[in-house]
Order: C-alpha cells, then sequence, then structure tokens
C-alpha cells in the first residue's frame, strides 16, 4: 500500500518528520521493531575489549563491526563499543576478517 | 595523582611456566625501579588467537594492573617490544574511564533512590518487584502495524 514510505531510509531525522506529518505518514506496511541501544537498556556502563562475551555479538561472521542503523546501539555506546572492539583485535581475541 | 594502567601480553605457547613467572617478576621489578607497584595480576591461561600471529595459533594471556607514570610504562613497553617470547602486547590507562564509570554508576543510583523516595517507596528495589521485561516489550509499538488501521 504506502511503498513510498517504507524504504525511505530509517534515518532519525524522519521520526522528527514523521510527526508533524500526521497520521497518514506514520502508516507503516510492515510491523517494525523498535531499535533499543543494549547497553542503555542493560545499563552497561563499561564497555570493555576484555569482555569478548560482550563484543561478540557487534562482530557478525565476517568480524566487521555491526554498524549502528542494524544494532540500533546509541552514538556514544558505539564510539565506546568501537574502541573496546580495536583494542580487542590487537589482542587477537577477536578476529579483524573471517574468512 | 597516581596513574593505572592495565598491561596485557601474550606469551607464546612455547613458554614454559617458569618463563612465564619470570617474565611477570621482569615486569614487576621495573615497576618498582621506577616507582610504581602491581596492583593485580591475572593470568588467562591459554587461549586460541583469533587469527594467527607469525607461526603461533595460541598464547598465554597475562594481565597486569598497574599503578605508576608514563615513564614507568614507557620503559615497560620498550622492554616487552625487544622480547622474543611476547608476541603481542598492549597498555590500555584506565583511571580516567574507570572514574567516570563510577560516577554515572553512583549517579543513577542516586537518582532512582531520590525517585522511588519521591513516590513514596523505600529506597533500594525489593526482592521480586516489577518485572521489566515484559512491560517494556508491551510499550514497544510506535512502529506496530496495527497504527494504521485505528482510523
Amino acid at each position: 500500500m504506502n511503498g513510498k514510505r517504507s524504504f525511505g531510509g530509517g534515518g532519525r531525522g524522519k521520526t522528527g518528520a514523521q510527526g508533524q506529518q500526521g497520521k497518514d505518514g506514520q502508516r507503516r506496511p510492515m510491523f517494525r521493531r523498535r531499535k533499543v541501544c543494549k547497553f542503555c537498556a542493560d545499563k552497561i556502563d563499561d564497555i570493555n575489549y576484555k569482555d569478548t562475551k560482550l563484543l561478540m555479538p557487534f562482530v557478525p561472521e565476517r568480524a566487521k563491526i555491526l554498524p549502528r542503523r542494524i544494532s540500533g546501539t546509541c552514538a556514544m555506546h558505539q564510539r565506546k563499543l568501537r574502541t573496546a572492539i580495536m583494542r580487542a583485535r590487537q589482542l587477537a581475541l577477536i578476529p579483524y576478517t573471517a574468512e | 595523582m597516581a596513574r593505572k594502567y592495565e598491561l596485557v601480553y601474550v606469551v607464546s605457547p612455547d613458554a614454559t611456566d617458569a618463563q612465564i613467572t619470570d617474565l611477570h617478576s621482569q615486569v614487576e621489578a621495573i615497576a618498582q625501579r621506577l616507582n610504581g607497584q602491581i596492583e593485580k595480576t591475572d593470568n588467562w591461561g591459554r587461549r586460541k588467537l583469533a587469527y594467527e600471529i607469525g607461526p603461533h595459533k595460541e598464547g598465554t594471556y597475562v594481565l597486569e594492573v598497574i599503578n605508576g607514570g608514563g615513564e614507568l610504562m614507557k620503559e615497560i613497553d620498550r622492554r616487552l617490544k625487544v622480547t622474543d617470547l611476547i608476541i603481542r602486547h598492549t597498555i590500555v590507562r584506565v583511571d580516567e574511564e574507570q572514574s567516570v564509570v563510577e560516577r554515572t554508576r553512583s549517579k543513577r543510583t542516586d537518582m532512582s533512590r531520590r525517585r522511588r523516595v519521591a513516590r513514596g517507596l523505600p529506597p533500594d528495589r525489593q526482592p521480586g518487584e516489577g518485572q521489566r521485561g515484559d512491560v517494556d516489550d508491551d510499550r514497544d509499538d510506535r512502529f506496530d502495524m496495527n497504527e494504521g488501521l485505528e482510523r
């Protein structure tokens, strides 16, 4: 039905615009779960490079860092996550790449 | 004010236990010489490396938490670089980050306590009170498909 809106980019700026457009603009053809920053939700203050169990979900198969638009991590925590992952990579706790 | 550093080094899997303790005592000696001290050591044991480093596929990880100045860490860094047994090492300064974490944590507990008192509840959460998990998901209807059907 309203195909135009569905892939309009899930950017954050959009949400503001939607509010002004009213009900019509908000209609979505499919269910989409609201993404929440894991670290804010679980109240994890300290993203440590030694904690591989915490970091592993953010480096899927190809061992690239999961982008924010997919994981829903907030900017501050994504930044901390990035330094933690890079430190862990240096110590060979997490791979740089995977074949 | 004293700084706090974390040092993690990966020792080659061929090294014997005696050699590993020897490395630890070397680090300790440097720390003492440049008036720092080792707060904690932790041997993680042998772990598989995430990728091969030269010929190695495994390594023994050792973590040391050291109180001391920048000069001390520079010296340790230099020494570890020339040690053949060590295949990787990193030094990270942790004191600043730790204090920030502590501050946010205490701020948060303070806030929640104040709010709870304002609502007339005891300041600490009682056991078995409020299952947050279920409530969270229910509220999550911003992008629900039912929204369009309301009209």
